[in-house]
């Protein structure tokens, strides 16, 4: 082996090492049930436009675990609120125009870890949910954190 | 001497390559990239009912009626409190007699159909009741779903008339008018 066929391997190598980025995942909206009023239940269809939606980016083609930590309560002030997620409260499309009304992979349970593979422009993740306040919830303005994990498999 | 300097710099090429190839071909499964998103919600103020004033019919006497109308100053009042222009939905469980406090006896009381009315200024004052400050004489067994906070607060009248009998036993006689109000999300 020659130096210049040595650089050109490297070069090969370097190449091929870019191939498997670093999955990036972001968050683009929250989770947004608006003004709610004690005692009335509501629910955020994930295909609504206050869904949560999520954007992960990476090689395409490569197989990911997309996995949620999802809340139980919504916080302010020490007071909480209850939330409640279904288990056909998420939806992943993989679709280079992601289509959160007709996703690939609709329904999904978002308690569970789901296996999927990246698009040619990664993955689009949205979220429903279910808050239900007291009837005498204090008033206030809550949140919660809603995390999402993305790691390659592998495959 | 020349040609085994070349060697020594191609085998540490090749260990690098080696190397590096490792590096290329190791498995991408530790790649890992956590996001945190928010739920967020607003939660308004609670809604609130309280019994300002007791539907009081004063001294009867045996085996004549009394009615009080709702626009009267004796009729009950109920006050609202809440998130202003909120749609609640109003519920009366009615009593269908007076019990002495002594205990012992009972006097009936009805309610019809037009004894109640719903004040969306919150005046808690039946005698200036009117029909364009909300709902006037309606049916306290059907109050209508569309009932509103008024910005001061709602404020429910009712009347109603009880039949004390010919041979009523004196005394104090009492029962509970119960009003439940909740949010309707409207």
């Amino acid at each position: 082996m020659n130096c210049k066929l040595a650089i050109a391997f490297l070069f090969f190598l370097l190449i091929g090492t870019s191939a498997f980025a670093q999955p990036i995942v972001t968050g683009v909206s929250d989770l947004a049930f608006g003004t709610m009023y004690p005692g009335v239940p509501l629910k955020v269809d994930k295909a609504s436009a206050s869904a949560a939606e999520f954007s992960i980016t990476g090689t395409a083609g490569a197989e990911v675990t997309v996995t949620f930590t999802l809340p139980t309560y919504m916080n302010v002030s020490g007071y909480t609120m209850q939330m409640i997620f279904f288990n056909t409260d998420m939806a992943i499309d993989s679709n280079p125009t992601p289509n959160q009304l007709a996703p690939a992979y609709n329904d999904l349970d978002p308690w569970q870890t789901q296996t999927v593979r990246l698009g040619s422009a990664g993955l689009t993740v949205w979220l429903g949910g279910k808050a239900v306040p007291a009837l005498k919830q204090q008033s206030g303005s809550y949140v919660a954190d809603i995390v999402l994990t993305v790691q390659y498999t592998g495959n | 001497m020349y040609i085994g300097k070349q060697s020594h710099i191609q085998r540490r090429a090749i260990i690098l390559l080696v190397v590096l190839l490792l590096l290329a071909v190791a498995p991408p499964t530790e790649a890992q990239e956590v996001a945190i998103g928010t739920a967020t919600a607003t939660v308004l103020s609670a809604v609130t009912v309280t019994a300002t004033a007791a539907l009081a019919f004063g001294n009867v006497y045996q085996g004549v009626t009394a009615s009080i109308a709702n626009n009267n100053a004796s009729a009950a009042i109920f006050t609202i409190s809440g998130q202003a222009n909120a749609g609640v939905t109003l519920y009366f469980q009615l009593p269908e007699y007076l019990t002495l406090t002594t205990g012992g006896d009972r006097m009936n009381i009805s309610f019809s159909a037009t004894d109640a009315s719903i004040d969306t200024t919150g005046a808690n004052n039946p005698a200036t009741m009117a029909g364009t400050k909300g709902w006037q004489d309606t049916d306290p067994r059907g109050l209508p779903s569309t009932a509103t906070i008024g910005s001061a607060g709602t404020s429910v009248y009712l009347g109603g008339k009880v039949y004390p009998s010919a041979f009523q036993q004196a005394g104090s006689y009492s029962a509970d008018i119960i009003l439940t109000v909740s949010y309707n999300g409207t």
